[in-house]
């Protein structure tokens, strides 16, 4: 083989999930009525903000070797704080700032806190009092839901703040803000993890972690700032899903924990760690997206849609292992 | 001699009720190679361990360049230019060969007050470093996983060289190598101690002890067994002090 045919080969291997992405919107586009247009891949790219920014916490814990389980319930939490603080129906206190522009940094600034905490909870007891993260996240998973439903009574909070909900409203370039903040969290986290020496260290140490804690790279500080950005970033992803909502319910987000794992494994992260990056994970979200939207249009029932989203991760596992084996050969 | 470069004062390491080292002490001089041998279990391994930051001493005394030290973690140890190469590698073969080699020293320039790795400054200084020690490898960009037992071997040697230190300390390093890619890291090895740098290196072939080493340790069951200067005796001599015949020039460290 040579070298040019090895390296295209090697891009296309190491960018499948797009290339997935492109085949999947063109079969759709050919095949379903009405979904070629730009105004229902705005929505795509939209529908996917909420999932997209939550799935970016959780691969960063994945690659570095660990798991967060906590991701869903800890946006939940983010989003009935920010409801509670200010929407002013329901449970809501409607909590006032002057200059009320002023309420968007402080609203997300309490997102990313309330993430961010639990963050370094998880982090403590799995990274320096070395307990399974498989357990303490999906303790994590119970009790922050818990809490959400304690803090709120079961009731919801509605109409948020017209300064924050302005986020969900105004569009540029026929994209919501909501959608362009996902975009740029994606951008900066890929920069983070391709471009910087934490970003290399996290997957160093999802590669080999004795390995790194030989090398004299500080694992434990890298792993616990791991999973506190995971939280702070759930928290963002809470925040987004207020303003969408234009509040909280107690309920929540339920079931955006298992869609957040299918686009993480169908982006191309490995759950043993260390193999990964954010671009696949974005296109495993807005994939996941894409298949919805198809349904939607198609009149499916809903219901299919869980069927084809599990069907769709066993698919990327597969592909996986087929991937391993070109790997292989190509070496 | 003049000041030692690292003297062990009765090191001691228990596991609960095993002892694994009962009161190992020596003494070693800058640019000196000391091979360090013994049975398996002998305490080998936990010693190395225990210089390199890996483990703390149940008790004991260690001074490193005239100054009592213990490092607490490997990256004090490394710090203080202690490098170690280990039996199992220590290279994260989910990234590349350039990662490997700068593994917790990247170099990086700051791009709007962030630090950004320097991917083509990497790049250069590895191919060079790989360059002069003869290794050769397809690319450095490709994945660790994918290279040969004596190609990442050879990664983990050269980055040793490269980094230098003060003291090293490798366990095993030739456990898979070819004849030839042995001969060059014993050679290596003579590089790096003509340089002044301390290396103990563990083994357990004999041939290598006597081919590399100024002076041969022998531990047997967690104390030393013997110490004497590679010179001054033979392969059946050493041999029968790690199986426990005899014991020669074993003593407090001087």
């Amino acid at each position: 083989m040579n070298p040019r045919t090895r390296r295209i080969l090697e891009f296309v291997l190491d960018n499948l999930v797009w290339f997935m992405l492109l085949f999947v919107l063109a079969i759709f586009s050919a095949f379903v009525p009405n979904y070629f247009q730009l105004g229902i891949f705005a929505n795509i790219i939209e529908a996917s903000s909420v999932l997209g920014v939550m799935s970016i916490g959780l691969a960063l814990v994945i690659i570095a070797g660990h798991m967060d389980l906590s991701v869903e319930s800890v946006a939940a939490l983010a989003a009935m704080a920010v409801g509670i603080l200010f929407c002013s129906a329901g449970i809501g206190y409607g909590y006032q700032i002057h200059p009320e522009w002023l309420m968007v940094p402080v609203s997300i600034a309490v997102a990313l806190a309330v993430g961010g905490i639990i963050g370094l909870f998880n982090g403590y007891l799995i990274v320096k009092a070395k307990m399974n993260a498989f357990i303490i996240t999906l303790a994590s998973y119970i009790w922050v839901r818990g809490l959400v439903l304690a803090i709120s009574g079961g009731r919801s909070a509605q109409d948020l703040a017209p300064a924050i909900r302005w986020f969900g409203i105004q569009r540029l370039l026929g994209l919501p803000l909501t959608a362009w903040i996902a975009i740029g969290c994606f951008v900066v986290f890929s920069l983070i993890m391709a471009k910087t020496p934490f970003g290399r260290h996290l997957v160093m140490i999802g590669g080999n972690e004795t390995a790194t804690f030989r090398a004299g790279i500080r694992v434990t500080r890298n792993l616990i700032l791991a999973f506190v950005l995971a939280g702070a970033i759930a928290g963002l992803s809470g925040w987004l899903l207020a303003v969408r909502t234009s509040g909280a319910t107690a309920n929540l987000g339920i079931g955006l924990l298992f869609n957040a794992f299918a686009a993480v494994v169908i982006g191309g992260v490995s759950l043993k760690g260390g193999v990964g990056s954010l671009p696949g994970v974005y296109a495993g979200v807005l994939l996941l997206s894409a298949i919805n939207t198809a349904i939607n249009l198609m009149g499916l029932p809903a219901n299919f849609t869980q069927v084809i989203h599990g069907l769709l991760v066993l698919a990327a596992v597969m592909l996986d292992t087929f991937k391993q084996t070109i790997r292989q050969r190509l070496a | 001699m003049s000041e030692p470069l690292l003297v062990l004062d009765d090191i001691r390491k228990n596991y609960g009720a095993i002892e694994a080292l009962k009161g190992v002490s020596f003494s070693m001089a800058k640019g000196e190679v000391i091979a360090l041998l013994g049975d398996n279990g002998a305490g080998k391994s936990t010693l190395v361990k225990i210089i390199s930051g890996g483990l703390e001493p149940t008790s004991g005394k260690m001074l490193f360049e005239g100054k009592e030290f213990l490092a607490h973690t490997p990256a004090e140890a490394k710090a203080a230019g202690i490098e170690t190469v280990y039996q199992d590698l220590s290279l994260c073969t989910n990234v590349d060969v350039v990662a490997n080699f700068f593994m917790g020293r990247e170099i990086t320039r700051k791009v709007l007050g962030v630090p950004v790795l320097d991917e083509r400054a990497m790049e250069d200084v590895v191919a060079k470093a790989l360059a002069d020690a003869g290794t050769r490898i397809p690319s450095l960009r490709t994945n660790v996983e994918h290279l040969s037992g004596g190609q990442r071997q050879a990664i983990e040697l050269n980055r040793f060289v490269h980094w230098g230190g003060k003291l090293v300390l490798l366990d095993e390093p030739f456990a898979a190598l070819g004849v030839d890619q042995t001969r060059r890291g014993l050679e290596m090895i003579r590089k790096v101690a003509a340089q002044g740098i301390g290396v103990i290196i563990i083994t357990h072939i004999m041939q290598q002890a006597f081919q590399v080493a100024d002076r041969i340790v022998v531990i047997r069951q967690g104390v030393v067994a013997g110490d004497v200067e590679t010179r001054k005796t033979s392969p059946d001599q050493v041999i029968s002090m790690i199986t426990g015949e005899t014991h020669v020039g074993a003593g407090p460290a001087g």
